[in-house]
Formats: structure tokens, sequence, C-alpha cells
């Protein structure tokens, strides 16, 4: 069931094709069945996963290196499962409404459905091979959905961008997870069980103790903040804005961004409480949380806003894994439910407020309420529950976010450490609701407003962002019980044992309650001097500013490769000999001489024959004489000699077979040398200076030495076994042939022979090809405009 | 013998680079067929040892001649050879349009 819910998904995906016409609205509702029988289909299995049962399927994937394709089902994935398909079936409804008038909506479904698929494969896989292919699939499917309006020049930056970091953090990623199953293997799992979640987090105790583990959370971790927009890499998701609003309300409210908070909260249980993964995540978490809320209070633009307050909560996220111990798992459960409601259903208000204004910009809007009522009251619930206000989910989430910096067990500053990043974060998200919704639907209608025909959204696209916030309030009033139930599977799986999950509004008068009192009061406070607070002139310092960095970066990296190609392609064939040349000599120079001197034998031969040495000093001299020749006929007789020397050496060393090929072939050369050359001018002219001369002479004479020094290294030893022997059994009794070469070319491999002349044959024709065109295509007479045209048109 | 045919070897290499890193056209086509005996010269070194008088044909009986010379190599060059000679037929051809265009045997005037 769990590979069908993938396949079947990705499969499905032409079936966005729907939406190109229609009654659009409808069509989106109705793609929306897709997820939803995917929710129900994943909450129907919630009694089977108490406690730590999990469903596992696996599919043989390359059975000889104990891969396979495996899907497992257990609280973690049931819980991310199910946002992923619960938020999807909203989003994949909003979109309908949302793009109405786009006519590239068909192509937009189909890149959702595809995403959604990937993501649906990340949180269901059980093993990390199979959870890399899908999540660069997430990579590659929120690259298209970001770059959707592919016109505008910050959308395609926007995509590029997310695409380069987060695929990127891909690469860091795969080579981390190879590692985690290569310990595993280690540590004694059989090697076709060593990337199983199960085999790694079983083996966490012997991995934690081998040296591959640091280089491979290094890795891992890379990965998961690329993905999850942990600071220094946070930038892409606020460029990532660019998407349209039903995308970024979907990948980066409650789904891509979570993927390396899935990845970290999966292997906490195994590879959890290290100095390095507390220290690690409790640091990059806790500051990217700070720092999200903070810069989130000063954005006008409202998706922007709502990107800096989700990288504030995935920093949360981060920093509760590494805080470790029972309430930070029931904590990281709570709240990803949590934000997941709120933050989708913020996001696809925002659209509603671009849709029915035109404008996201909190300076042209305001008292928005007259005219959006019900809108009014969704945006409400979903920011009561971001700022964590008492009876809303935020405020269970928050309280008990809390409890876990408290009840950590980790050493006392890196507990206060974090208390103090969820108070800076609870105090800038009251300061961010506020100023968002203030300035947005309170106050006096600006002139952007009144020009417009605001009015609430038709109720099929205002019910997506309802179900979420209404749920932030109905949960925690109604149906704690439930959610305790639904929640307690997935905690057990980040904390690692079976635990007990008892949320409730009301935990008396303690620690906790206290922070959040105290935070919502500064937050108020705050809250009431917002525009002031706004109006500080506060830059980012550029160490922080990613975005500007990783924008040089890539400027430097293109300008210092434009730099390079001029240099190395300079259209002058001889350059790029020279270059190949010397990169031989040091790529193949330097191994030699450092270990290769060695082997070299010289072995004395007694049979060696005069007429033999005679051949060979033959050569050199005719090589000479070849590059010195100053007439082009004494060069052609020069390496005719060569030719004749080398045809000597195989009639001598028992190769008949090549003597006569080798003689036939030099005859033929000749033949075409002569009449080529015969054309040319008759002599050489001396084109390069002296100083060139000499160094192109040392090179090529250092070649030449090391060529030999090569020979007389390697002949006669061989590495592997040869295949010669079974063709000298088997010529005469299966090829049925004396000489075994010809057997060999025309019958055991009788394709490399068809190949061979395929080659000559397309030579031929091209050579037919060339000498054609000269015939076709008179020369252009004396120039003139015309003429010069048609002499480049010709060309060669 | 192992020493002849490297020796040689190193000549042709050294005599096919220096001439492919000339500006003239015909010193590059000279090179290219210089560096083919070379290379099929070495390739001819790497089988199962050079031999003298024992060619890879078998008798009769179906068996060949004691110590003798390694077959697959020779299938191997004779193969090269004449891919080699068809490379060099096209890379004639390709200077002899060159000229008719350009009307030198200058790499350097047929940039652009």
């Amino acid at each position: 069931m769990l590979a069908s819910i993938v396949l079947i998904t990705l499969a499905a995906a032409p079936l966005g094709l729907l939406a190109r016409r229609g009654p659009r609205p409808l069509i989106g509702w109705g793609l929306a069945l897709l997820p939803a029988a995917t929710f129900a289909l994943l909450l129907a299995q919630l009694p089977a996963l108490s406690g730590e049962q999990r469903l596992v399927e696996a599919i043989p994937w390359a059975p000889a290196m104990g891969v396979e394709l495996r899907f497992t089902l257990d609280g973690l994935s049931l819980l991310f499962g199910l946002v992923i398909s619960g938020i999807g079936t909203l989003i994949f409804g909003y979109a309908g409404h949302y793009m109405a008038s786009d006519p590239g909506l068909g192509r937009f479904m189909v890149y959702l459905i595809l995403f959604m698929g990937a993501m649906l494969g990340v949180v269901l896989a059980g093993n990390v091979l199979t959870m890399f292919l899908f999540w660069e699939l997430t990579s590659v499917t929120s690259y298209l959905l970001i770059g959707y309006k592919h016109d505008y020049s910050d959308a395609r930056r926007g995509a590029l961008q997310s695409l380069l970091i987060t695929a990127g953090g891909g690469l860091a990623l795969l080579v981390g997870l190879l590692l985690l199953g290569e310990a595993a293997r280690r540590a004694g799992v059989p090697a076709g069980e060593a990337y199983t979640f199960e085999a790694i987090i079983g083996a966490g105790e012997a991995i934690k103790a081998g040296p591959l583990y640091l280089p491979a959370m290094i890795l891992v971790f890379l990965g998961a903040f690329t993905k999850s927009a942990q600071f220094p890499f946070h930038f892409w998701l606020p460029g990532a804005m660019q998407a349209p609003t039903p995308a970024s309300a979907f990948l980066h409210s409650a789904t891509m961004v979570k993927a390396g908070i899935y990845l970290l909260a999966r292997l906490a249980p195994g590879l959890g409480g290290t100095p390095l993964w507390s220290g690690t995540l409790v640091l990059v978490g806790g500051f990217t949380f700070a720092f999200g809320a903070v810069v989130a209070t000063r954005k006008l633009d409202i998706k922007a806003l709502l990107a800096y307050t989700t990288l504030s909560m995935l920093g949360g996220l981060v920093m509760l894994i590494g805080l470790g111990g029972k309430y930070a798992a029931e904590a990281l459960a709570v709240n990803i439910l949590a934000h997941a409601l709120y933050k989708s259903s913020l996001f696809m208000i925002a659209g509603i407020i671009d849709h029915e204004t035109g404008t996201r910009d909190l300076n042209r809007l305001g008292g928005l309420r007259r005219f959006m009522p019900g809108t009014t009251v969704f945006i409400a619930l979903a920011l009561l529950s971001q700022m964590g206000i008492p009876i809303f989910f935020g405020f269970v989430g928050k309280e008990i976010m809390i409890e876990a910096a408290l009840e950590s067990p980790l050493a006392d500053p890196w507990r206060y450490a974090a208390l103090a990043a969820i108070v800076v974060g609870a105090v800038g998200y009251i300061v961010a609701a506020w100023r968002l919704f203030k300035n947005a639907f309170l106050g006096q209608p600006s002139p952007d407003v009144l020009q417009q025909h605001v009015t609430d959204p038709h109720l099929g696209m205002l019910a997506a962002p309802a179900v979420p916030a209404a749920l932030s309030l109905l949960l925690p009033l109604g149906l704690l019980p439930f959610v305790s139930q639904l929640l307690a599977p997935a905690a057990s799986a980040v904390y690692g044992h079976g635990l007990e999950l008892d949320l409730a509004l009301w935990h008396g008068v303690n620690v906790a309650l206290g922070v959040s009192a105290a935070a919502i009061l500064t937050g108020a406070l705050l809250a009431r001097f917002e525009r002031q607070l706004a109006g500080l002139p506060l830059s980012l310092p550029i160490w922080l500013d990613g975005a500007k960095l990783f924008e040089r970066l890539t400027d430097a990296l293109i300008a210092g490769a434009t730099v390079l190609t001029r240099a190395l392609q300079n259209g002058q064939l001889r350059r790029y000999m020279l270059y190949t040349t010397v990169s031989f000599l040091v790529v193949a120079g330097l191994p030699f001489i450092l270990y290769g001197t060695a082997s070299v034998r010289l072995i004395p031969d007694p049979q060696l024959q005069p007429y033999e040495i005679f051949a060979a000093a033959l050569i050199p001299v005719a090589v000479v004489a070849t590059i010195r020749a100053r007439s082009r006929l004494g060069a052609i007789i020069a390496v005719s000699v060569v030719g004749a020397m080398v045809s000597l050496f195989f009639v001598l060393f028992s190769a008949p077979d090549l003597a006569l090929t080798q003689l036939l072939i030099e005859v033929l050369s000749t033949v075409f040398l002569v009449l080529v050359f015969s054309v040319l001018p008759s002599r050489f002219e001396i084109l390069s200076s002296r100083w060139k001369r000499s160094r192109d002479a040392v090179l090529a004479g250092l070649v030449g030495l090391l060529m030999t020094g090569l020979v007389l290294a390697t002949s006669g030893s061989s590495a592997f076994s040869s295949i010669s022997p079974f063709f000298l059994e088997n010529s005469l009794a299966k090829g049925k042939g004396h000489n075994v070469v010809n057997v060999i070319l025309v019958d055991f491999r009788g394709f490399d022979t068809m190949g061979e002349i395929t080659v000559l044959l397309t030579a031929l024709l091209a050579i037919y090809g060339l000498l054609r065109m000269r015939r076709a295509a008179p020369r252009p007479p004396a120039p003139s405009p015309s003429g010069g045209e048609r002499g480049q048109k010709e060309g060669i | 013998m192992t020493l002849i045919l490297a020796i040689s070897i190193g000549c042709l290499f050294a005599g096919a680079i220096y001439l492919m890193l000339r500006r003239s056209v015909v010193k590059l086509i000279l090179g290219l067929l210089l560096l083919s005996h070379g290379v099929n010269l070495l390739i001819f070194t790497m089988g199962d040892g050079v031999r003298r008088g024992a060619p890879p044909i078998v008798d009769d009986a179906g068996l060949p001649p004691a110590n003798v010379a390694d077959p697959l190599v020779q299938a191997l060059i004779l193969t090269a050879i004449v891919i080699s000679f068809g490379l060099t037929a096209f890379v004639l051809a390709l200077a002899y349009r060159a000229n008719q265009a350009v009307g030198s045997d200058d790499l350097n005037d047929m940039i652009e």
C-alpha cells in the first residue's frame, strides 16, 4: 500500500493537465480527491501504529547490491504523510480558484502532484537510498514550481538559487548517507540491510563510537540545513516566494522545508545525544529561530514576512531535535502540526489578499476588515495561533516547547540559550503578526484598496484556509485526546521509546506558563510601538545577508570561469595540444617518477639481431628528417620510411597480418599525401619563434622519454589474466580458421570489425561531402556586397 | 627487443607531439601519422610479450606454435591501423578544403 501511495501519486501527475480547460475551480477540488484519498488511507493506519509498531514494504531494486525500494510507515512518517496529504487536499482546491485565469494551470498542477508524490516518498521511504531518490525529486519539482512564472527574472533567480542550494546540499547528504550505511555495515549489519533506517538507528551506538560518525554527520547536517533553510543557508526560502501562492503555501509552510526536519527527527533516536549533535542543532536552530523572528518584524511584503516566520519556526524545530529528551520529542510533534495548520492558512490568505487587492505590500493595504469579514475572522484565528495566545493550538506548542528547554538533558548554558531563543521567537511572532493584521485589516482603507472591488473570495476558495485556521482553535478546545493519540506514535519514533502523550491546555501555574506570559506581555508592549520599531535604521551586515553573499559567490564563479575559458579555449589548436601535453606530463609523469621508476627493467636479449637494431635506429633518423624537412616531398618520404620500419617490426616480431595491412595502408596514405600536398605550397615556412620551437622540443622530448620509461616499466607485467589463450584454443575448433588474428576479426570479435567498417564508411561520406562542396559552390567572384554574403554562407 | 621497441615508441611520440605543436596544417597531419604508428607499437608491447618467429597461426590439429605471439593485440592493432587510415584520409580532405577556402597552410589564419 505504501509503495502504491507514492507511485500512484507520481503516475497520476498527467491528470493535472485536466485543469487546462473546463470549470477550473471544480477540477481543482476534483484533483484534491487524490491527496484526500491518501489522507484517508493513512489515517486508517493509525490504530496499527500505537507504540513503536511499523509497516514495512520492500520491492527488490538491485538485489545483487542489496538495494531495494523500501517503504516504512511509523508514527513519524504518518504525521508527515497526513500533513502533506491533508494540506495538499486544501492546496489543490485552492489552486483551482487562485489560478482560475492562468493559462498554465494544467502544467502547474502536474508539477504540484509530482512534488506531492516526491514528498510522500521522502517521508515513507524505509532506507536512506530510497529517501535520497525522492529527496532530490523534491528539489527538482520545487525548482519547477518556484520558477513557474519563468518570464519573470526574479522567479528564475529564486528557482535557480533554491535548486543550487538544496540540490547542492543533497549531494553532501548522499555522501553522508552512504557513510552512515557503511558505518552500519562495519558495525555488523548484513550488507543487504545496512541502508535501512532501522539498521542505522539500531547500530547507533557503534556508529557514534566509530570514525565515520563525524564526517557523516557533518554531511547529513549540510543536507538537512540547506533543505530546511537553516542559517546561513536560509536565504533561498524568502527568494522562493516567487512561486505562485499555492506552491508557496504547500512547499514552504508544510512540506519541502520540513524534509530536513523529518530526516533529523528520523535519525535522532539512533544518532542523537552526542555533543556534536546537540551542540550543532541547538546552536544553528536556536539562532535561526531568533534571527527569523526578528527579521520578520521588519518586513513589509506579507509573503516575505511569513517566509521569515517560517524559517524561524524551522529553526525552532531543529533546536528541539538538538535538545533531546521526552518533552522535546513531544514538542516537535505538536509544533509540526500546529505550524502546518496556521502557516498554510496564513499563506493561502496572503494569496487571497493579493488576488483581491493586487498587492501584498503592507504600506498599500488597510481597512480590509470592512470588505472581507470572513477572511478577517480566519486570518485572526491563524495569527492568534501563531502568536501562541492561550486556547489556540500554537499556545499548546509553545508551552511544551518551553517545557522541552527546561527539561532537556543538556547542560544549563544550552538550556538557557534555547529558552532565550524561544522567548525572542515568541515575542517576534507577536510583533510580526500584529504588524500584519493591523496594517492590512485595521485602520482606514488605503486608496489602493478603495479603487478595487474588494470582497471575500468565493466560498470554495475561502474554505481552503478556513479549515486549518478553524482547526487551530478546535483541536485544543475539544479534540486534544484525539490529537494526543495521533501524535504519540510520532513522538515515540523521535524519542526512541514508546511514550504516552497527554496534551492539555491548562497545566496549572508553572514556570512554562510564567515564561509564556512574560513573552506575551513583552510582545504586546513591543507591538504597541510596531511602527517605531520598523523605522529603526537597521541593516544586515554582509555576513548575515546570505542572499548577497551567494550572489557575489556565483558572480565570482562565473567571472572566474569566463577568464579560464578565454585563457584555455582561444581557438588555437596547438594551444589545446600544449595544455594536453603538459597535463599528460604532470598526471602521468609525476606518479611514474615517484613510483614507476623502480619497475623499469632492462632484460638482456641475447637473440637481438643487427638488422633489428638497424630498423630501430632508422626510426629516430626518419622522425628527425620529417621534422626538419624543408620540402613537402622530403617530409612525405621521411614519414613513409617510418611506416616501412614499423611494418618491418611487425614482420620480425611474428605479426604477418599487421605487416601486410601496414604496408598496404602505407602505400595508400603516401598516394593521398602526395595528391593533397601537391596543391599546397611546396615548401614549409618557419612560422614559430626560436623560443617556442625550443620549448616544444623540450616538451616533446620529455613525452618521448616518459613513453619509453612507461613501456619499459609495464611490458611483461600482466595485472589480470589474458583472454588470448581462449582464442588460440578455439580458433580452429569454433572459428574454422588457422590464422587466429583473422578469426578474431571476422568471427570472435566480428562486431568490432563491423564498427571499424562503419568508421571507414563515415569517413568516406564526410570526405565525399567535403570535396563535393567545392564543386557545388563555385568560388565567390571578386568581393562585392552580395558575393561576400555568399562566401560566408558557404563557409567550411 | 622490448628496449628497441620502447625507444622507437619514445621517438615516435616525441616527434608526433613536436609536429602537432606547429602552426602548419601539414605538420599537424604528419604528427598524426607518427602518433598512430607510436600508439600501434605501444599496443604491440602490451600483450603477452613480443615473440620472434611464432605468429599466431595454428596447425591442422588446432595447436599454436610454442611460445606463440599474442593474437589479441594483433587484432586490435589491425583495427587501429585501418581506423587511423580513415582519420588520415579525412584530415587530408579537410586540409585540402581549408587551403581552398583560406589559401594558407597556417592554422592562425583559420581562426574565425
